[in-house]
């Protein structure tokens, strides 16, 4: 310690004391304290991502469907499953969103509640999409890491698997998969893994492959440490970043791909429901002129999109090293 | 008789970081029929200059200055102009084999496109002179390999299709970027040989640019040694081999291996090179100088003399 | 080339062998079946039945009837639920179909996303760059189940000047809905990638050795980064064409168009096994021949990738 400070003082420069020599040497010293600054990571990101603003309305706006899928139920008037008798023959003239009979978004063909449906398929949509879509991704960045990491056969092995998954059309999962096992929600979520489960593989792969040559994974070789740890607690941590990208990028995937299947019939059953399956009832009564069955949740599920478009769009900005 | 001159020029690259100053009023001239060294680390900006006379800097490149050939302007030129004089007039040879070549186009299709555009000449006729060319740069077996694509030739190989790239059209000036850099010794030393038969026969100015002290010492008549984008010091390259007048020479030259130094050690010149995001207050190189003084931080050193020029503020003899 | 498209081809027949030895026998395990339905059959009749259709064999015979039939006679066995029917005729009937408005849709596709994407790049931050970046952004918000909807709404109730289903005989006014309800999730990713491909390869150094040849602008962008630009491209292609198989499921189901994703879907209520597997297998020979065509492409392209091939 004390070595340092005397040859920080003043008396050691041969020639100069204080003077032009001095101020060069402070202003290549602040510029060097900055980059150190800079270097925890984790605060720097989340500086930027608090930073832009379209992230931010999207996490407003998220927040706001969350919390319509836990308490919106309070508010609604009807149960999913009770029809209204007394709208059932004219639905189309009488049975839009009011307000003076507790119908907030309309009731559809059936003469059911549309607000209690749209709260019931925002929580089953956003449920199988998180779930199915954070579950995906740790799946495949483990299973990425695996590969980098060991290469070799079991490289081979996991990217052939890989390759296989890739070039199947996910739907033909659903519709063997249902065929076999029946629809429920618990279902949904088990098939969106298999088919996503090579989410974020690719790049934890390469990742991995750059890491496990560096400086540090080779000291904690040499300090005797398991590859089971030195993944876990060397390498999974440096690259936490690329699985925060990735999952923002599945979980609207996800999302999109249980509406696409639940639209087509194949996916959540009655009379549990979801966006996909709201907005193909909607479509399918569209020509009578009752819209708002089509537009109420295609208004939450494009909002929900485009938050979650905008949030990893910041994500990445504030995570992705290349981005700055 | 002036071929080529360059007068104060800069060149700073607008990043979102902020400036970057790559070259600072740099000044030199290039005679019909000779070669001008331009020696420097890199990231000296030596490769920069090159690029700024065929006008092919980035696009947030800011230029000032003149480079005067014939007399005009090539920093005022449109790119029209300029695409009359490229290749036609002066013609580059590009550092990196690997990546200046297109992978993607026949070596014959990447030869033949500048004749038949400077030249007019097509078909058979310009074939002809790809394989005369090839031939001269000592590619063997070229008729037969018109049709190869450039993965398909080794490192040298592409190298010497760069080379022959640039003398297609028996440009008056040739700008070489590290020709020699990728190539091993007994290769180097044949394309500089072609690089002199060249000059001789076709009274052709080189502007040779490269970190090797090595590669002038035989070629060049008048090196300039820049540091961070700044002229450092000009002279005869017989005299400043013999009689380095800067600091910063005296490094580089130290730092050549050589085998009839006794003690065998390697002296590099110590610390990083400098900042280019900022602009001058002092000597670029003050900060790894051996000799500065107080005064060097605080004066950008003039270039000052008559047949050999340097940019330093102490006078030669109290340098250690 | 042949060659490689043979080798290619023998490559990938036991994963396929794969894919319908594990669905036949799902489908064979499966509790209940196409005759299981609401009222039981009288065990007689029930006999019957599994006789015509051969399920009263071993399961391995069955497997083995059915892939000698496959490979031999090119014959997907008798649907079960539609009585008179083979799966042979539902492909037959189906597949111009799809395979129509499925060719059209990609040539929306790149013949719109690839020049979009051009000159978003030749002008950085212009209108057409900004039109690029909504594009990205709605294709986020309307996939293909929300726009064909809202497509037909617009173009069908309100505006009444295209048909809102039904195919036709393939007559134009059918087939441009369905083809831009499945492309255009795609356009914007097409256009996206060339953008920055084309940005890559305007930086890189064999584009410079060009310029300094003194060759005009356009020269340059034709003869020197139209092939390098579009490799990305191709190669994206290869995950669109397996999104757009499904997206064409969608597509038949909700244009009523009478292409095999109707049938697909039809036969995943009515567990109609035969037909499910074999459009299954017709899926995935698609998504490889489509592959395959995507991977020669490249190789057309790219000098390197096709010394590999030989």
């Amino acid at each position: 310690m004390t070595n340092t400070q005397t040859t920080d003082s003043p008396e050691n420069h041969p020639r100069t004391a204080f003077g032009a020599r001095r101020q060069f040497e402070q202003a290549e010293l602040a510029a060097a304290e900055e980059m150190i600054t800079n270097r925890s990571f984790w605060a720097d990101a989340r500086r930027r991502f608090f930073k832009n603003r379209m992230a931010m309305i999207g996490c407003v706006f998220l927040l706001a469907i969350f919390l319509f899928a836990i308490f919106g139920g309070l508010f609604a008037q009807y149960n999913i499953e009770e029809i209204d008798w007394s709208l059932l023959g004219n639905v189309e003239t009488e049975g839009g969103p009011r307000l003076d009979n507790g119908h907030w978004f309309g009731v559809d063909e059936l003469g059911r509640d549309l607000y209690a449906r749209v709260v019931q398929g925002t929580r089953v949509s956003l449920m199988v999409g998180f779930l199915a879509g954070v579950a995906a991704v740790l799946i495949g960045s483990c299973f990425g890491a695996i590969a980098g990491y060991y290469g070799g056969r079991t490289d081979q092995i996991i990217m052939a698997a890989y390759n296989i998954t890739l070039s199947i059309p996910y739907i033909i999962f659903f519709v063997v998969w249902q065929a076999f096992f029946g629809r429920s929600v618990t279902q949904m979520i088990l098939v969106m893994i298999l088919i996503n489960w090579t989410a974020g593989l690719l790049i934890t792969r390469g990742q991995v492959m750059t890491l496990k040559n560096r400086e540090f994974v080779d000291a904690a070789r040499m300090m005797g440490l398991s590859d089971f740890k030195i993944i876990a607690r060397h390498i999974l941590p440096n690259m936490l970043w690329v699985i925060v990208i990735y999952t923002s990028i599945t979980i609207p995937d996800a999302i999109m791909m249980e509406s696409l299947v639940s639209f087509l019939g194949v996916g959540i059953q009655e009379p549990q429901t979801s966006w996909g399956a709201l907005i193909s009832e909607g479509a399918s009564t569209m020509t009578y002129g009752t819209l708002w069955q089509l537009l109420f949740p295609a208004l939450f599920f494009a909002v929900n999109q485009i938050s979650l478009y905008y949030i990893g769009d910041g994500l990445r900005d504030a995570l992705d090293p290349k981005e700055r | 008789m002036t071929l080529l001159s360059v007068e104060n020029l800069s060149i700073q690259f607008e990043t979102p970081d902020g400036l970057v100053h790559a070259v600072n009023d740099v000044s030199f001239q290039i005679g019909r029929g000779e070669t001008q060294a331009l020696v420097g680390e890199s990231g000296s900006g030596k490769s920069q200059i090159a690029l700024s006379i065929l006008g092919l800097l980035a696009k947030n490149a800011r230029t000032s200055g003149k480079i005067l050939y014939n007399g005009r302007d090539l920093l005022a030129m449109s790119t029209r102009e300029l695409n009359k004089i490229r290749a036609k007039e002066i013609a580059m040879i590009f550092q990196d084999p690997m990546s200046s070549l297109n992978p993607y186009m026949t070596i014959e299709r990447q030869l033949n496109e500048s004749l038949e555009l400077h030249e007019g000449l097509k078909g058979d006729a310009a074939r002809q002179r790809v394989i005369e060319v090839m031939d001269a740069v000592q590619i063997p077996d070229a008729k037969n390999r018109l049709r190869s694509y450039p993965h398909e030739f080794s490192g040298g190989m592409r190298q010497r299709i760069v080379i022959a790239m640039a003398l297609l059209c028996n440009p008056k000036l040739i700008l070489a970027d590290e020709p020699t850099t990728a190539l091993d010794v007994t290769v180097q030393a044949q394309i500089m040989r072609l690089l002199e038969d060249i000059r001789r026969d076709f009274d052709t100015s080189i502007l040779l640019i490269t970190h090797d002290l090595g590669v002038v010492a035989g070629a060049c008549e008048d090196t300039l040694v820049l540091y961070s984008g700044k002229v450092m010091e000009r002279a005869g390259t017989r005299a400043l081999f013999a009689e380095p007048q800067h600091p910063y020479t005296r490094g580089l030259l130290r730092a050549v291996p050589n085998i009839h130094d006794d003690d065998g050690e390697l002296h590099a010149i110590p610390g990083q090179p400098p900042n280019t995001m900022r602009a001058l207050t002092g000597c670029p190189f003050a900060p790894r100088c051996v000799d500065a003084v107080d005064a060097c931080f605080a004066t950008v050193p003039e270039l000052t003399g008559e047949t050999r020029q340097r940019a330093c503020i102490r006078p030669v003899e109290e340098l250690t | 080339m042949l060659q490689y498209t043979f080798r290619r081809t023998i490559a990938v027949l036991p994963t396929i062998l794969c894919l319908i030895v594990i669905c036949f026998f799902l489908m064979r395990l499966a509790p209940g079946g196409p005759f299981t339905s609401e009222r039981p059959l009288p065990p007689a009749i029930m006999a019957n039945v599994l006789e015509r259709y051969g399920l009263d064999q071993p399961l391995y015979v069955q497997l083995f009837t059915y892939l000698k039939n496959i490979f031999f006679n090119f014959d997907f066995g008798p649907s079960f639920a539609q009585r008179d029917r083979d799966v042979n005729d539902i492909i037959a009937a189906g597949f111009p179909v799809t395979l129509t408005y499925g060719f059209w849709s990609a040539v929306f596709v790149l013949v719109l996303g690839i020049p979009l994407g051009v000159i978003a790049a030749l002008r950085q931050n212009s209108f057409w760059d900004y039109v690029m970046t909504g594009f990205a952004i709605f294709s986020q918000i309307f996939p293909n189940f929300v726009l064909a909807p809202l497509m037909v709404l617009t173009f069908t109730l309100a505006l009444g000047l295209l048909p809102g289903g039904g195919w036709n005989g393939g007559q134009w006014e059918y087939v441009v809905m369905p083809a831009v309800a499945l492309g255009t999730s795609y356009l914007a990713n097409v256009a996206r990638i060339t953008r920055s491909s084309l940005l890559e390869v305007l930086g890189s150094p064999y584009i410079r050795t060009a310029r300094a040849k003194g060759l005009p602008e356009r020269t340059i962008m034709i003869r020197h980064a139209l092939k390098p630009t579009l490799l990305p491209v191709i190669s994206y292609m290869s995950p669109v064409f397996v999104y757009m198989i499904t997206g064409s499921v969608f597509i038949d189901v909700f244009f009523s168009t009478g292409g095999i994703g109707q049938s697909f879907i039809d036969a995943a209520y009515t567990r109609d096994y035969s037909v499910i597997l074999g459009l299954a297998i017709l899926y995935s020979v698609l998504t490889f021949v489509l592959n395959l065509a995507v991977d020669l492409a490249y190789a057309a392209i790219d000098p390197k990738v096709r010394s590999g091939l030989k």
